[in-house]
């Protein structure tokens, strides 16, 4: 066998360390509470009621940015348009823009202060506290995740696929769907993942619009700051545990699905 | 059949200026010119996946400028043949059927036909990531044949192929042609694919025509210097007309007839041009004894560099004169040619 | 200044005495160099006046009154670094309390959670500075804003589609203190099931932990109503419905009537509860035992008990403050630091 240089033993290095630095703490986590708390924890309606709300409004988010962005993405990686980085900027930006910051300026958007917020109020639409206000802010935050995804995806696959469909009498339509789609869907599913993680995962912008109903991870902070550790760490397990399950079932679903093609 | 009038195009590099081209029914028509001269570019204007900044496009005499590429009934095929990936032969070939009015005997006999003449019968099942070059190409004609198109457009198809496989590919799509009724519309780089399939060409250089018209003519008749380089006319040269004289510098050439113009351009075929050892007593009025400069190894035959007061002709020779006149380098040599193998413009 | 000509006389000299020494020595004598300089700083550093990171837990209607504090008490000592945590009272005692997170002085919107949850493991003494009273702020935006008064504020918190909330009762003082509001109303007013009615037109949505949360929900249109101290009002620009006196929580005189009201907040751990009876909103302040920065505490709450220095900005504030503090008893008294107690009176 070839010896091995310093590079390589500094990059396996650098891996191990990475490795522990995110897994170390997550065990610590993990194995922290006692079964009895587990269960203790599972019984409690309350934190169960927020897992479930976190995961049925990340993915709704998720959904929306589906449905809406993929005619975006699709856009992006097809055509070329002055402006066309910008608006590629401004889709970054909820990625860059603080946490609260994002909540703040939906709230304030959603008040009778605003005129949309006073339409909201004509047709009833509450954002404040209310399921609407969450999947609001979980869009907004996840949408840039989905799209980027979606685009690479589409990207990847060569123009010339669709030129030849068209030729062959297809509308943008059926091309869409008979060609491009069944070639993109992975890096969908991925941007969906991505998308849904990234909600799931979000407190600081949900906390400022709706502190009721609440969400897994401001419960958790509501348990940490009243009850302490000791109190916090069973529902986080349980919300990690719940998430990580979710995930690898997608994944594994995705991975099979290769193996039948 | 097709007619491409006065049309313009800007894309992103390319730009296309004042295209003029007229294509007859079941005509197999080729565009040359280098990489960059904004051939597929055209071609994909003709299938109406790129638009024109101005000028109209008629197929059929019907004005398709504006249709969407579903509707003009031009199948393309691509240097890559961009098979689907997520579909099987069968189904690739099958694929535009969906989108047109079918009788299913019809269909059904002219698939098999299809897939007998291209010989791909073994293959209906499988993904084309489990093709070879040759059978993809085979596969991505069966799909655009299949649809019945008016026009069928080819983007250098014989470029990604092996030259080994070049003649007998040349063969096939000749023979493709001759037993349908679709013009084909053929992008080639290659002059000699061009010599070899098309009834008429046009040559296509830095997104305008150059010149249009038989083989023969752009083959004998070069207007410019850029077709005459690209036809292969090595024997290019500036020259002033005096009578019937092309004058480069001090060396004098004969042409036979009487220029209108005071100065342009000759080209001389290297192969029209004969060496001898001794000077030839012959009908060629053009007769000079020059050095041989310089040798140049073709494979099958030799290029012979000879000089004559600072200028340089080329001429063609096979191997085996080559040795058998025990030519080398340096030599005084004699080279002639016949006036009526020059062509002046 | 003289750090800089200091700085390049030291260079000067390290350049001569690298000039003279051989490599190995110089390095060892550096190394010396180094050693005295950073003992030189560190006690320089440490002979000086308050100084250092001063830590103030406290309610989030003070917010504002202590901001100010802290510039002006920050002017006077340039080395402290003020860093205060804003929060529901209650929520402020767990974090001594439970949590142990280091802390120096204790704000509180309510004096009894000092003496509930932090004394005596946490605290000694407990001084009173201020107080405060309940009123129904809203803009000029809200529902029904041209209509309401304190003749009607019950009627239109009952309507449908008007949005009024309060701060969650189990973290915050000014929560429970809202209910206890509704249910001395339902008393003054002698309309019984008052406070029922009000509650149901109160969604569990419309709470928020901190009752300075409301404010911004106001102010943005999401929110008509709210339940917030007067000064917290005042500094905020905020229209506000002034009460009686016996159901504004504002006047100790109507501590016996304010005891009829009764709300049950969560204890220390989930699922125990204990019982907070009405009373006037009284501030208290306090010292945590193991501070980490006790001169510089104990500097601070001697300027904030101050007449022309705290309590003069309170008062400006719209926080009527007590001029001089109070503590309960003499043995309490008895128990503050020397620069403090000349600032107190015993007074209940």
């Amino acid at each position: 066998m070839i010896k091995k240089e310093l590079f390589f033993w500094i990059t396996v290095s650098c891996g191990i360390v990475i490795l522990a630095f995110i897994l170390l703490p997550l065990i610590e986590m993990l194995t922290a509470p006692s079964f009895s708390m587990l269960k203790e924890t599972f019984k409690d309606k309350d934190v169960m009621r927020s897992i479930w709300l976190s995961i049925y409004t990340a993915g709704l988010a998720a959904l929306i940015s589906f449905v809406f962005g993929t005619p975006l993405a699709y856009l992006l990686a097809r055509t070329n348009f002055t402006g066309k980085k910008l608006v590629e900027s401004i889709i970054d930006l909820p990625i860059v823009i603080p946490h609260p910051v994002v909540g703040i300026a939906i709230l304030s958007v959603a008040g009778k202060n605003h005129w949309i917020g006073q339409v909201f109020a004509e047709l009833g639409v509450r954002i404040m506290g209310s399921v609407t206000g969450i999947v609001t802010v979980l869009t907004f935050v996840g949408l840039p995740f989905y799209i980027n995804a979606a685009k690479n995806g589409f990207e990847s696959i060569s123009p010339r696929l669709e030129n030849v469909s068209r030729s062959l009498g297809a509308s943008m339509f059926s091309t869409f769907f008979r060609i491009t789609f069944p070639l993109a869907w992975r890096s969908m599913l991925i941007g969906i993942i991505m998308c849904s993680a990234r909600a799931i995962s979000e407190f600081g912008a949900v906390v400022i619009v709706a502190y009721h109903p609440m969400i897994a991870p401001v419960m958790l902070y509501e348990r940490f700051e009243a009850y302490g550790l000791k109190y916090s760490q069973p529902v986080a397990v349980w919300l990690v545990s719940i998430c990580l399950a979710l995930f690898l079932i997608l994944r594994i679903l995705t991975l099979r699905n290769r193996k039948e093609t | 059949m097709i007619r491409v009038e006065n049309v313009n195009i800007h894309l992103g590099e390319f730009t296309l200026r004042d295209i003029n081209l007229a294509i007859d029914e079941n005509e197999f028509f080729v565009l040359m010119g280098p990489t960059g001269a904004g051939k597929t570019v055209l071609l994909e204007a003709i299938a109406g996946l790129i638009s024109c900044k101005s000028g109209t496009i008629h197929i059929r005499d019907k004005n398709v400028t504006k249709m969407p590429p579903e509707k003009r009934g031009v199948s393309i095929v691509y240097q890559d043949y961009a098979l689907f990936p997520h579909l099987t032969v069968r189904e690739n070939i099958e694929y535009g059927l969906h989108f047109r009015k079918i009788d299913r005997g019809e269909t059904g006999k002219r698939f098999n036909r299809m897939v007998e003449i291209l010989d791909l019968g073994h293959l209906l099942a499988r993904l084309p990531i489990n093709l070879s070059g040759g059978e993809n190409q085979r596969v991505a004609m069966a799909r655009a044949l299949m649809v019945n198109p008016r026009v069928l457009l080819l983007d250098e198809p014989l470029s990604a192929l092996d030259p080994g496989f070049r003649e007998e590919i040349r063969n096939r799509l000749k023979s493709l042609h001759k037993n349908s009724d679709v013009t084909f519309l053929m992008v080639t780089h290659d002059f000699a694919d061009a010599l070899s399939l098309a009834d008429r060409a046009a040559v296509m250089n830095n997104g305008l025509i150059e010149q249009t018209g038989s083989m023969s003519d752009i083959f004998q008749r070069p207007n410019s210097t850029f077709v005459a380089d690209f036809v292969g006319m090595k024997n290019l040269f500036g020259v002033n007309f005096r009578d019937t004289k092309a004058c480069i510098d001090e060396l004098q050439i004969e042409l036979g007839r009487t220029p209108d113009n005071s100065h342009g351009y000759i080209a001389i075929r290297p192969e029209d041009i004969v060496i001898s050892k001794e000077r030839l007593v012959s009908s060629m009025q053009n007769s000079f004894t020059g050095i041989i400069k310089g040798v140049i190894d073709h494979g099958l035959f030799y290029e012979i560099k000879l000089g004559l007061n600072n200028v340089t002709f080329r001429s063609l020779i096979t191997k085996r004169s080559f040795f058998e006149m025990g030519i080398c380098e340096g030599m005084d040599i004699t080279f002639s040619f016949k006036s009526t193998a020059i062509h002046y413009f | 200044m003289c750090l800089d000509n200091l700085a390049h006389v030291i260079i000067q000299k390290m350049s001569e005495r690298r000039k003279n020494m051989k490599a190995q020595n110089f390095h060892r004598w550096m190394v010396y160099v180094v050693i005295t300089l950073v003992i030189v700083f560190f006690t320089t550093v440490g002979l000086a006046a308050p100084k250092g990171t001063l830590t103030m837990f406290h309610a989030g209607s003070l917010s504002v009154p202590l901001a100010a504090m802290e510039k002006a008490f920050e002017a006077k000592y340039p080395n402290v670094d003020l860093q205060r945590e804003a929060s529901g009272s209650q929520k402020a005692a767990r974090k001594i309390a439970d949590l142990k997170k280091p802390c120096d002085i204790m704000a509180s919107a309510d004096y009894k959670v000092i003496d509930k949850l932090l004394i005596p493991g946490f605290a000694d003494w407990n001084v009173r500075f201020a107080i405060n009273q309940l009123v129904l702020c809203y803009t000029d935006k809200s529902a029904y804003a041209k209509q309401v008064g304190a003749k009607n504020w019950y009627e239109i918190l009952q309507k449908k589609g008007v949005v009024w909330g309060h701060s969650e009762p189990n973290l915050d003082p000014c929560g429970y203190r809202s209910l206890m509001v509704l249910q001395l109303a339902e008393k003054y007013y002698k309309i019984p099931g008052l406070y029922d009615k009000l509650i149901a037109n109160r969604p569990k949505e419309n709470i928020r932990p901190k009752s300075v949360e409301l404010i911004s929900l106001l102010q943005t249109g999401n929110m008509d109503y709210a339940w917030e101290y007067l000064s917290v009002a005042v500094q905020h620009g905020l229209k506000y419905i002034l009460l009686p006196d016996e159901i504004n929580l504002g006047n100790y005189k109507f501590d016996d009537f304010y005891a009829q009201a009764v709300v049950k907040v969560t204890g220390k751990k989930p699922g125990t509860f204990m019982d907070i009876k009405g009373k006037s909103c009284t501030y208290g302040v306090t010292l945590i035992k193991d501070a980490p920065n006790r001169e510089a505490a104990i500097a601070f709450l001697a300027y904030m008990f101050e007449p022309d220095g705290g309590l003069k900005i309170l008062r400006d504030m719209g926080q009527p403050p007590f001029v001089p503090c109070r503590v309960p008893t003499e043995e309490m008294k008895k128990k503050l630091p020397a620069q403090i107690n000349k600032l107190v009176e015993v007074r209940d």
